[in-house]
């Protein structure tokens, strides 16, 4: 079994460590589990092993996964490593509480890593309890400027857990839907995509394209203002008005769209006639918004039932160790040596 | 304990050395500045509504060598130089030539001369802000339970603005358009008309900076890139002389009218913002949350730590390390109390400041950049410097911040003559993307973020060597008018500080089409039926 060392900065290692893969039948996923809990990291050969195995755990998943309530739907997360515990805690935790979560677990916060590694530990010990679908920050590109390739390069001292985790985001799914009734999406529709079999056939295996039908689903928004489809003010995906809303639900004989990629100040946000809801779980986003959070229950009824929270009480409680913190020289960007 | 003496403003504090016999040369060196439109240019000026140029990746490229990117960079070193502690020479009576040097700094604060309350232009703008901020107070935050987050009332607030801009503006700058209009030359009917339309002109053009300085009405979010849009509105200002008019009189000091800009304008400018923020909770634009330098601004940074920069003479150029006597620490900012000491003061300690006032928890994990910054042991001028790199390379060099700012005929669009081709062509920010492979053109390639040249990891096997091993030669370059002693290389590890606009993850365009260059990494059994 591999020495599952916890570094808070890990230094780099040897070119010849690197080289020697860890057979993912020797990682404990328990014990990775109980120290990502305490916040730990795992060293990066068992993160690369970890991602190697949910590959191709996830490569069997379809482009659009059933599941069955209850359900327990989860929104942005953002690196925001306290308020996941937090949700867990409210929640339940993994597997007495089934799980999906709809994607943007890595940048602007400052414990991605960890974040993630918890989620991928989770989802490959409970593959059937918790579902992870692919948010527009699950990928290469965004992840190079909001902060996720920064904070894996400082965390290990060089960039192979962000090469792990972000081949093993070409995997993740793109949508779920709850008891054939909830459509689950991060972002949300596109207008090359009218009936959910569209979703079906996208070849999703890559990173997040420019345009089209898969980079619709992760960086669209719904605009209470208007009708249908506009260009999207974000440079990727679209607007969309209740019309769009009410057809999708009507083509597929669905009720409800389920979404996150929105900070809202209530921690959710119903739409159209309660066709269509955002829920946000990053609260007091970016340490600053003061915004709420919620979890969004889904009951074997179907009811839907918004679980609102504040940030975690850790948040406030490091607070007192400001003091001890001593600035790194080794991690100032290169601007400043 | 008893707190340090705040420096007072602009007295002489500190005494240091007290024997340098320096020959302070008349010849004042030209440091980078922006040249003023003479009235013969200005007479012959079209003025042009700023336009949007930057659509793609591949035209920032172009904006790094263009005149307007040289242009702005110029006149923000020249407001940063102007604020630097100068060195003030003080002859010992009766010690045979020697002098003492003391320090005279540059606070923030009521003195009417430093923030160029003698300056009409100054004073008009400060009206301006006045009025700006006053507004806030007529439109009050809408009470919408149902609302996102920002909130809707900033848009109302927006329309009145735009609706008063003309008017705030020709106040500042109508009647004062020297070498255009009056200036007691007799001028032909047919050409006064003329005249007029370009007048109305100019304001349209100096306008859209204005306006595009407050935010984003449509996505109630605010960013580094409306500050930029604000200090355009301030550069154009200066080309078209308007805050040299009326300064008859003596010859005020060297950089007297910058300070006023600098402490009279901007730090203003920001605590309007700051107000704007607060009472819309308007969204950081394009936020790179704890990863990025702020949430909204980049400017303070600058500036203010060009206010604590070892004191020079007129004719040297910006120290690279070194502090004034008697500055606060660079690790003070960790400090509360000495932030709320030096806020009131210093433009880096008053936007650290701000952030104490919103952020929750503690500063070394909302704010690792400025915290690790904190512990720079060379000095102010240390990290002014690398401020400025930050800025050239993360709001000047990043499409998401840039693809906003539109071109007329004071910032153009147009090839800068001076640019240096080969270094702009690996531009600086390049080097904030991690290392390229270089071991096959593999069609794995990801979108690229910003520039076409650049390759991104690949997603296949070969793994790209560790940040550092210079694979894919990621040469950066420094601003042609970026400070001396600047390095060719950077290979920032740190956060970009908050993009302007697209709020709030801006789509990282790359070059188009690129994305038919991807390939699919294996296809699963339904996929395909």
């Amino acid at each position: 079994m591999p020495r599952l060392v916890w570094r808070d900065r890990a230094p780099p290692q040897k070119a010849d460590e690197r080289l020697t893969p860890i057979p993912t039948a020797s990682v404990d996923l328990d014990e990775c589990i109980s120290r990502l809990y305490k916040k730990e990291l795992l060293d990066e050969r068992v993160i690369e092993a970890i991602c190697a195995k949910t590959k191709e755990l996830l490569m069997r998943e379809s482009n659009v996964v059933h599941v069955q309530a209850p359900v327990t739907v989860v929104g942005d997360i953002h690196g925001q490593f306290y308020d996941l515990i937090e949700i867990f805690r409210i929640g339940g935790f993994c597997p007495d509480t089934n799980y999906l979560f709809l994607g943007d677990y890595v940048d602007r916060g400052m414990f991605s890593v960890e974040t993630i590694s918890l989620l991928v530990c989770l989802k490959l010990r409970y593959p059937n309890r918790i579902h992870l679908i692919r948010g527009n920050h699950e990928s290469r590109g965004v992840t190079q400027s909001y902060g996720f390739y920064t904070e894996c390069s400082r965390k290990y001292g060089n960039a192979n857990v962000w090469h792990s985790f972000t081949d093993m985001f070409d995997y993740l799914t793109l949508s779920v839907v709850i008891d054939d009734k909830i459509f689950c999406v991060h972002g949300g529709l596109s207008p090359s995509i009218h009936s959910i079999d569209q979703i079906k056939i996208i070849d999703r295996f890559r990173e997040i394209p420019h345009e089209g039908p898969m980079a619709d689903l992760v960086w669209s928004d719904p605009d209470p203002d208007r009708d249908e489809f506009s260009l999207s003010p974000r440079g990727a995906g679209y607007t969309f008005g209740s019309q769009v809303v009410k057809k999708f639900l009507s083509v597929n004989n669905m009720t409800h769209i389920l979404r996150a990629h929105q900070l809202c100040q209530e921690g959710y946000q119903t739409l159209f006639d309660d066709q269509l809801s955002t829920v946000w779980s990053a609260p007091n986003y970016c340490y600053r918004c003061g915004n709420q959070a919620s979890v969004l229950e889904v009951n074997d009824q179907g009811e839907r039932f918004f679980n609102v929270f504040s940030a975690a009480p850790e948040n406030d409680q490091v607070k007192d160790q400001m003091n001890e913190k001593v600035a790194e020289p080794n991690a100032l960007p290169d601007y400043f040596l | 304990m008893e707190p340090p003496p705040l420096p007072r403003a602009g007295a002489p504090i500190a005494p240091t050395t007290s024997t340098s016999t320096t020959s302070s040369s008349n010849a004042t060196k030209s440091f980078p500045h922006l040249e003023i439109l003479s009235p013969a240019q200005l007479s012959r000026h079209q003025f042009l509504l700023p336009k949007k140029r930057i659509n793609e990746g591949s035209d920032v490229s172009f904006f790094l060598k263009a005149k307007a990117y040289s242009e702005i960079g110029k006149f923000l070193m020249q407001l940063n130089r102007s604020v630097c502690p100068r060195k003030v020479h003080i002859p010992l009576k009766g010690s045979g030539g020697s002098v003492a040097t003391r320090t005279k700094s540059f606070p923030l604060g009521d003195d009417r001369k430093l923030w160029g309350g003698g300056n009409r232009a100054i004073g008009k703008l400060r009206e301006v802000l006045k009025e700006v901020a006053d507004l806030v107070a007529e439109v009050p935050p809408e009470d919408n339970p149902n609302r996102r987050f920002g909130n809707a009332a900033f848009r109302v607030w927006y329309k009145k603005l735009e609706q008063r801009a003309g008017g705030l503006l020709n106040n500042v700058i109508g009647g004062e358009t020297g070498g255009r209009r009056g200036d007691g030359v007799k001028q032909e009917e047919g050409r006064e008309e003329a005249n007029e339309g370009e007048n109305d002109r100019m304001l349209e053009e100096v306008k859209a900076y204005f306006l595009g300085g407050w935010g984003s009405a449509q996505r109630l979010d605010f960013g580094t890139g409306h500050e930029l849009s604000f200090l355009a509105f301030l550069g154009c200002l200066w080309k078209l002389g308007v805050f040299h008019r009326g300064q008859e009189g003596p010859k005020g000091e060297e950089g007297e009218i910058e300070r006023g800009i600098v402490l009279g304008v901007i730090e203003p400018y920001l605590n309007v913002v700051r107000k704007l923020i607060l009472t819309y909770t308007l969204e950081p634009a394009g936020s790179h949350g704890v990863w990025g330098l702020d949430d909204h601004f980049f400017l303070p940074y600058i500036l203010g730590s060009a206010q604590l920069t070892r004191p020079i003479d007129e004719n040297e150029p910006m120290p690279l390390e070194g502090s004034m006597p008697g500055a606060p620490k660079p690790a003070d900012i960790i400090k509360h109390d000495a932030v709320e000491r030096y806020r009131e003061v210093n433009m880096y300690f008053s936007a650290v400041g701000f952030i104490n006032d919103v952020k929750k928890g503690p500063f070394w994990e909302h704010s690792p950049i400025l915290f690790d910054i904190s512990g720079i042991k060379d000095g102010w001028g240390k990290i002014n410097k690398g401020m400025i790199k930050m800025f050239d390379a993360e709001v000047l060099g990043k499409f998401p911040v840039v693809q906003h700012f539109p071109f007329g005929s004071l910032f153009e669009w147009e090839l800068d003559p001076a640019a240096e081709d080969k270094h702009v062509e690996r531009s600086v920010h390049l080097a904030n993307q991690p290392p390229t492979t270089t071991t096959t053109a593999s069609p794995t390639a990801a979108p690229s973020i910003g520039i076409p040249s650049t390759q991104v990891p690949s997603a296949g096997t070969a793994r790209p060597p560790p940040p550092g091993a210079g694979a894919g030669g990621v040469v950066g370059t420094r601003a042609p008018w970026a400070g001396a002693g600047t390095g060719p290389s950077l290979t920032p590890r740190g956060g970009p500080p908050d993009t302007g606009p697209p709020p709030p993850t801006a789509f990282p365009r790359g070059v188009p089409g690129r994305a038919n260059n991807q390939f699919s990494v294996t296809k699963a059994p339904w996929a395909k039926d």
